[in-house]
């Protein structure tokens, strides 16, 4: 099972992630405030399994909030996030993973890093750590310090300890920002196979080229308040909102 | 005499040889495609149909049903390829052994459309979920086709969602005609109500009185078409090299394009995206 494990895009164990159980996801008036600043504007949005959801919009949109809050890191001040008909816990939690643009390492080892998210869920095992490491390509890498990798090895490190929680949902919020072409398109293949494997993708991105990439729907948010949630071909062929119209054409949308 | 003659020969010889590739070249090639009406009515197969004839020589007739029956009259070999816009009657038609596989091809959408007045307050509402509340909740009139069909069945499974049974409701603000697209969209204006129509119907609609167009875009009010090709090891009458030609050129970047340059009213009505990994 885990020699299968070893080629990438190929199941990592043969629990596969199941989002039946989490999706679809509804959120109903979710709202952030911020002393006398609302941040998320009662934003309502269906989550639903099989595709790869962008979340694009300009600076300070409130596109990290966004998930955030639905990865539980903050509280709401007012509204609901249900997942799978269950509001958001502590076990919805467990079954979602999160990359930051910037990776927060351990000073230990590439493979201490991966063991250390393994232990934590009871997971462990060296076939594991090793199959893991082979998937996102750092097998070469298990005993270097996680401190030298570069900056796409330490995303690559970072997308490894997220997929090791054999997430049903996985958050990205700027994952290849400032990153070399290179590293970006392995990320997003990684990324792409965890879609394929039935991981739900919701993925923040400045980068239009990358949107168009990936995106199977794309949620725009403008202002803290989400103005479109449609499918990617139509979403940049023809968006709904003058808004977004701007957005495309580069134009500051204030 | 001889320069009358040979002409005349050459006439005649050609006339012979004319007429004995005559049954060759009308070799019949055909197949026939089971699709639903409100697909046909869009006027999308005029269309692209014959893009595919001229370029294979193959003609496509159309079938337009019900989904339901489009998928019967497939199941019992009635048919070469099935293109319908029900996933997971589609699924389970290949599961069962029916369709050799299935292939997203593309999509289209629905809207709701509603008075100007707007009692319900849902104009550019972005999520449909959050209008269907917002009616329910003013109990503003709806009027529904509640005929099984394609429509209904996606305005049930929206009002599903939104975790509302308006049929609680039904003679009150919910309106069921059991009747047609245009039938209801013709109740709808007539007695000021929201109604939920695939866009196609809606652009070629003539009694559109001072109705608007309340919500669009939002990704559940999309519909996913898909096609795939009758098994011909269950029906061996199926014709599988033309149906299989069909469906290679259909997915194609060709007729990918075709699908996506059909305009009504100027608006794309189909959103071509074969190969997009979610089959």
């Amino acid at each position: 099972m885990l020699e299968a494990a070893a080629i990438p895009g190929q199941p990592l164990s043969d629990a596969s992630p199941v989002t039946g159980e989490l999706l679809p996801a509804r959120v109903r008036g979710l709202t952030l405030e911020v002393g006398a600043k609302r941040l998320i504007d009662r934003v309502d949005l269906a989550l639903t399994a099989g595709s790869v959801t962008l979340v694009l919009g300009p600076t300070g949109a409130g596109k990290s909030l966004l998930l955030r809050l639905l990865h539980g890191m903050i509280e709401p001040s007012e509204g609901e996030i249900i997942w799978g008909g269950a509001p958001l816990s502590e076990a919805v939690r467990r079954r979602q993973a999160m990359v930051f643009q910037r990776p927060i390492l351990l000073r230990r080892s590439v493979a201490a890093n991966v063991d250390f998210v393994l232990k934590l869920r009871g997971l462990f095992s060296e076939e594991r750590r090793r199959a893991l490491l082979q998937h996102v390509g750092l097998a070469e890498r298990a005993r270097q310090p996680a401190r030298l990798l570069s900056g796409g090895e330490q995303q690559l490190l970072a997308l490894a300890r997220a997929l090791a929680l054999e997430p049903a949902v996985l958050f990205l919020d700027e994952p290849t920002a400032s990153l070399d072409p290179a590293s970006v398109l392995r990320i997003e293949e990684i990324v792409l196979a965890a879609h394929q494997r039935g991981t739900k993708v919701v993925f923040v991105t400045h980068d239009l080229a990358q949107a168009k990439r990936l995106a199977g729907d794309v949620i725009f948010i403008h202002r803290g308040r989400v103005l479109e949630h449609t499918p990617a071909e139509r979403f940049f062929a023809e968006p709904g909102s003058p808004e977004a119209r701007n957005y495309l054409a580069g134009r500051l949308v204030l | 005499m001889p320069g009358r003659f040979l002409p005349f020969l050459a006439t005649l010889a050609f006339a012979v040889l004319a007429g004995a590739a005559g049954p060759v070249l009308a070799e019949d090639r055909s197949i026939l495609l089971q699709s639903t009406t409100s697909t046909a009515n869009s006027g999308l197969y005029e269309h692209i149909l014959p893009l595919f004839e001229k370029k294979t020589g193959i003609k496509v007739d159309v079938v337009a049903v019900g989904t339901g029956q489009a998928i019967r009259n497939a199941m019992n070999g009635d048919g070469d390829v099935l293109l319908v816009h029900a996933k997971t009657a589609e699924e389970t038609f290949v599961a069962e052994g029916f369709g050799v596989a299935r292939h997203d091809v593309m999509y289209n959408d629905f809207i709701v459309v509603g008075p100007p007045a707007d009692p319900a307050g849902i104009k550019a509402t972005a999520n449909t979920a959050t209008a269907l509340e917002k009616i329910a909740g003013a109990k503003a009139p709806f009027a529904s086709r509640a005929d099984n069909s394609g429509t209904h069945k996606k305005e049930m499974s929206l009002w599903k969602a939104a975790g509302i049974d308006p049929t609680s409701a039904s003679g009150t603000w919910y309106r069921e005609t059991g009747s047609g697209m245009g039938a209801t969209l013709n109740a709808a204006v007539g007695m000021g109500a929201y109604a939920l129509t695939d866009r196609g119907t809606w652009i070629s609609f003539k009694n559109k009185g001072d109705h608007e167009i309340m919500v669009e875009g939002d990704l559940e009010l999309f519909n996913q078409y898909g096609i795939i090709l009758v098994s011909p090891d269950k029906h061996p009458k199926v014709k599988a090299r033309e149906g299989q030609a069909f469906i290679d050129w259909i997915l194609s970047a060709e007729g990918q394009r075709a699908i996506a340059s059909y305009k009504l009213g100027g608006q794309q009505l189909f959103f071509p995206n074969a190969g997009s990994g979610n089959s």
